[in-house]
């Protein structure tokens, strides 16, 4: 007997504990169908972590057909149901997202937000579009995560490292790839940096992006 | 184990905190209990000018709260912390801010200021006498937070009457005799591993509190290094409550045991917090030396941290 996505739905909106709620959620996360997508949204708002974790689970399965339930439904006035929204979208990776992650990156009130926007534009998924489209949208990203760099928050730091780390691959121009080594340089070196965690993930990068260098360059003399 | 602050009116145990601010000046400080008005953005001078004067208590309480957060540097901010330190004030629930409240940021403050503030460990000492449980706790955090290795006896002496006494309820409150939970916290901190301190820690591992047990796992795993204390902890990640979970995450990340990296990442709790706990994982000195630096069981914590964001 298989169960219908709206008895999963009704479900959610019966649980009346923070249990009920965790494990209908899965459930409606695992059958990752765009009719649940309001749903999991709704539930990101519901403050109970695990029940979230499960609902971005799920849309991000979902993927694609959620990004317009994402974005019409983000709450403007609930800072962990949009930290929530933005985490979702950074994991599918649409690129109709970028402005709301720029936003997000740029000017959120909340740390998580910010933290989980300069991840989303490490991971945006361009392969779909033309060549143009695609560095221009790749530099917007860039000029976003340098910004990022003077974040107040260690945390927010941290994740512009690994959102530059990820960025690199889908940048050609040689001018924005030196751009973004300098802006891991100087995160990784900055004598103000209170947070050793944060220069030691972007040494991390470096070194990463160091080795795909190497490893890049034999090819290319071949040629 | 208190939580990474939202504000002024919060404590910031774990080297982060989580209250909106953004590019270097504080944006918004709306805590919850009214004081947002006084949360703009004000320059180091304004700072001190707020926390001379005496007229408006709840400026000096921002002020000081503001010198620690930004670690101030300026030669003045001690001393006026230590005389803010020792302002006493009736409750006058018109006047906005709470009985004490300027001491009990100054001597928060004062933790955050390290080595300059170490001229201030005598009055941090002195206030750990004071009747006022909730300035007791700020000056034992206080004093944690600066490694005072002559806090030590003193902080042993208010917890030596064991969970019985001094780990016992206050009637009509939902305090303890003792703010057991900082008492523990500091004696941890400042790492001062001798017998004798273990001795008084022990007994409140089986206080009926679980955060009292969290803190005195935290600083028993501290001084002894001994994994026992840090599975205690990894069993409090699954507890029913999810203040306890967080708790036990910011005790795991202050003592830095790499053991409980997976079951940080599994547990069910805001990520910030387990982003918190992880970067102790990474940070403290209390992982073993090969350890630290870029090597692969750090590379491991930052996987995780990855994951998280």
């Amino acid at each position: 007997m298989t169960v219908s996505v709206s008895d999963l739905v009704a479900a959610v909106q019966r649980a009346d504990s923070a249990l009920g709620l965790l494990q209908a959620t899965q459930a409606l996360a695992a059958a990752a169908h765009p009719e649940g997508a309001a749903c999991l949204v709704e539930v990101l708002g519901f403050n109970n972590p695990g029940a979230a974790v499960a609902a971005v689970d799920g849309l991000i399965a979902i993927g694609t057909p959620a990004v317009d339930t994402i974005l019409t439904n983000i709450d403007g006035y609930n800072y962990g149901a949009r930290a929530w929204a933005v985490r979702a979208l950074a994991g599918i990776g649409d690129v109709r997202g970028l402005e709301v992650l720029e936003d997000a990156l740029g000017k959120d009130i909340g740390p998580s937000v910010r933290r989980a926007a300069a991840r989303g534009l490490g991971q945006l998924r361009l392969e779909a579009l033309v060549e143009a489209e695609r560095q221009a949208v790749a530099l917007r990203c860039l000029q976003a995560l340098v910004e990022g760099c003077r974040d107040g928050e260690w945390v927010v730091r941290y994740a512009v490292a690994v959102g530059l780390e990820a960025l690199a691959p889908a940048l050609p121009a040689a001018a924005a790839q030196q751009r973004l080594r300098q802006a891991l340089a100087a995160l990784s070196q900055d004598p103000a940096e209170e947070a050793p965690v944060v220069q030691l993930r972007a040494r991390l990068a470096l070194r990463r992006l160091s080795l795909t260098d190497a490893a890049a360059d034999p090819a290319a003399s071949a040629l | 184990m208190l939580l990474p602050g939202l504000g002024p009116h919060h404590r910031d145990r774990a080297g982060g905190s989580i209250e909106p601010r953004q590019n270097g000046s504080l944006q918004s400080m709306s805590g919850s209990d009214g004081y947002g008005a006084s949360g703009d953005p004000i320059s180091e001078a304004e700072a001190l000018r707020r926390l001379r004067q005496t007229d408006d208590p709840s400026a000096q309480y921002y002020a000081a709260w503001w010198l620690g957060r930004n670690r101030s540097r300026h030669p003045e901010a001690v001393p006026l912390l230590q005389e803010a330190l020792r302002q006493r004030r009736p409750r006058d629930p018109g006047a906005g801010v709470e009985e004490n409240a300027v001491a009990r940021n100054a001597a928060r403050a004062l933790g955050k200021l390290g080595s300059p503030a170490a001229a201030a460990i005598p009055d941090l000492l002195a206030t750990l006498e004071d009747e006022d449980h909730g300035l007791r706790e700020a000056a034992a955090r206080a004093l944690g937070d600066l490694r005072a290795t002559a806090a030590v006896p003193a902080l042993c002496r208010r917890l030596a009457t064991g969970p019985g006494v001094a780990g016992a309820m206050q009637p009509g409150t939902p305090r303890l005799q003792e703010p057991c939970e900082a008492l523990l916290e500091a004696l941890g901190e400042i790492g001062v591993a001798d017998l004798e301190v273990v001795a008084v820690i022990r007994p409140f591992v089986a206080h009926e509190r679980p955060l009292i047990r969290s803190a005195a796992c935290r600083a028993l795993l501290q001084l002894t290094g001994d994994g026992h204390w840090g599975q205690q902890l990894v069993a409090l990640l699954q507890h029913p409550q999810l203040q306890v979970r967080r708790a036990a995450l910011m005790d795991l990340g202050a003592a830095g045991w790499r053991p409980a990296l997976g079951p940080i990442a599994a547990t069910l709790a805001e990520n910030s917090l387990k982003l918190i706990a992880l970067r102790g994982l990474v940070e403290t000195t209390a992982a073993p030396e090969a350890e630290r630096g870029l090597g692969a069981a750090t590379e491991a914590v930052l996987a995780a941290m990855d994951a998280l964001l």
